[in-house]
């Protein structure tokens, strides 16, 4: 119990949150993935988040899965991003597998439980791939393109620069909460939970303010996206035309693609060559 | 609905701005705490569906309900690269539904009962239809579902008990008791903040809670959710079905992607083609 607490503490710490977000989201634009056109990474993984799910030839998925794996280190991501698609994959299958056994299974569910595990790597570690590999704002274009609502993508944009801003309110807030509050003594199994739900109520007091501060700056936002025409300019081609010329395929596009469909037909040769 | 309570498009995208920004960053935290287990029961602090029940209460309903599950789909997914492409559908539609069902049932946000007897139903309405959009997943994912021992029941028993658990310890303890606590405080104190009267009776929502028209919309939405999930983790059992004759189930499909994909890519390009048309029009002007 103790350490339980004193791991939330830690995880709450906003700067090593903070840091490991912004990292994740601005600080690998250099790598090769990031370059790529977000076009051709979307249509790219429509193929890898999709086609495996239909397969179920555990060779053929491992092929694939290496790939990811290559495609991943590649773009470069956060650790914390990786720890927590490691934790969300194998916790899943490992307490579907425990509670199996529980209820009569046998070792003839290794086989099948190993086969979705896979495919839950393949498609998440592509969507890792894709949607931390990239800037924000060329996903949010790469989107557009495809004729996705505008709301989304400037959701997304959006998102990415206010959420550093938040963070730090949200701490700055917490702080306070913290600096005048009274925590009670965490002696003891009952003073531990005790301390634990006073935390979480502090927390969940600290949207209080959170939430009326965030109304003004939402509404400040609203005000000068109006100023700037912005539902105006969601109607107008000109606008969208202009905001997506950036986007353009090169040589490196090509070369990802023709890697990509060598390593698939690989993978399909290997898989037919052993069965 | 009434012309007095009609909010203004700009103030309904302010909702929405406010409740995108308030519960994606939520959802970031709830992503990032690790969740703990005592047997099988599992505390986690499974989501803070608080923060957009409350907004659903105060404001117009859609617009934060819709805020919420994008919010929780660009932070929470898509920032963490936690995206599950097309299954994400599911848990966008039913967070939607969900808070919206809770939000209309509100009709004064100073009464605490009833404030706390809808954030419960929206909690219990958002996780059965989560509970069976994930059985029903994992019977399409796995071959031969019913023929590996033990599976089902396993399933039926993980999904049912953390759906049960999800409602008792994440709904009251991180939905009701909060909304409980935030809607009447906030009452009258945030409306002003976006420049919108506070919800009474001569600005409530008409019509009650369940107009045949909305009861419609939930259904059709919850319908898609099915499907986007069936379609997302399999389309597998009608495939399985062909198999027998088509011989290589495998290449039909990844055929059928490689064809999505190719239809895509011209639809953009027709798309783009057109707007460059359009803006040339436009300039001609």
């Amino acid at each position: 119990m103790h350490k339980l607490t004193d791991s939330i503490l830690d995880k709450f710490s906003m700067d090593f949150l903070r840091n490991q977000v912004l990292k994740n989201a601005y600080g690998n634009d250099d790598t090769v993935i990031a370059g790529l056109d977000p076009r051709v990474l979307l249509i790219w993984y429509l193929f890898f988040g999709l086609v495996p799910w239909f397969i179920n030839d555990v060779v053929l998925l491992l092929g694939l899965f290496l790939f990811v794996v290559l495609t991943t280190r590649a773009a470069r991501i956060a650790p914390l991003v990786l720890f927590l698609f490691c934790v969300g994959v194998f916790t899943q299958t490992g307490y579907l597998l425990v509670m199996a056994l529980f209820f009569g299974g046998d070792s003839s569910l290794v086989a099948p439980l190993l086969v979705m595990t896979l495919k839950v790597a393949v498609v998440s570690l592509a969507s890792v791939t894709v949607f931390s590999g990239l800037d924000p704002d060329r996903l949010a274009s790469g989107l557009l393109w495809f004729g996705c609502p505008d709301q989304l993508s400037f959701s997304i944009s959006f998102a990415y620069r206010i959420l550093p801003v938040l963070m730090e309110e949200f701490q700055n807030i917490l702080l306070s909460y913290r600096l005048r509050g009274n925590p009670p003594k965490k002696q003891g199994l009952i003073g531990k939970i005790r301390y634990l739900g006073y935390q979480v109520k502090l927390i969940i007091q600290a949207f209080y303010p959170l939430m009326l501060n965030t109304a003004k700056r939402s509404r400040t936002t609203v005000e000068a996206l109006e100023l700037k025409g912005y539902r105006y300019a969601l109607k107008n081609p000109g606008v969208k035309k202009m905001r997506l010329a950036m986007l353009k395929v090169t040589r490196n596009d090509g070369i990802f693609i023709v890697i990509s469909v060598i390593w698939a037909a690989c993978s399909v040769a290997a898989s037919a060559a052993i069965a | 609905m009434d012309v007095k309570s009609r909010m203004t498009q700009s103030q309904k995208m302010m909702v929405f701005v406010l409740s995108m920004s308030l519960y994606g960053l939520a959802t970031l935290f709830t992503e990032l705490i690790p969740s703990f287990q005592i047997g099988i029961v599992e505390f986690s602090v499974e989501y803070f569906l608080f923060i957009p029940l409350t907004l659903a209460m105060l404001f117009d309903p859609l617009s934060a309900a819709l805020g919420a599950a994008t919010g929780e789909l660009v932070f929470s997914e898509i920032m963490l690269g936690q995206f599950g492409g097309l299954g994400e559908l599911e848990k966008f539609l039913t967070v939607t539904i969900g808070v919206y069902i809770a939000g209309r049932i509100v009709k004064d946000p100073r009464n605490r009962r009833v404030v706390a007897a809808a954030s419960i139903i929206g909690v219990t309405v958002q996780q059965l239809m989560g509970c069976v959009v994930d059985i029903l997943k994992v019977q399409f994912a796995v071959e031969d579902f019913e023929a590996v021992a033990g599976l089902p029941e396993s399933v039926f028993f993980t999904e049912g008990f953390a759906c049960l658990n999800d409602i008792l310890f994440s709904g009251i303890l991180f939905c009701m008791l909060p909304a409980m606590y935030l809607v009447p405080r906030l009452y009258g104190k945030i409306e002003p903040l976006l420049g919108v009267k506070p919800r009474d009776k001569e600005t409530q929502l008409e019509g009650g809670v369940f107009t045949p028209k909305n009861i419609a919309l939930i259904l059709a939405g919850f319908a898609a959710a099915i499907g986007a999930e069936l379609l997302a983790s399999g389309g597998y059992e009608l495939i399985d079905w062909e198999a027998d004759w088509a011989g290589n189930s495998t290449s039909i499909i990844v055929g059928i992607i490689v064809a999505l994909a190719v239809t895509a890519v011209a639809a953009g390009l027709i798309r783009s083609r057109a707007g460059r048309k359009a803006s040339a029009e436009y300039r001609n002007f």
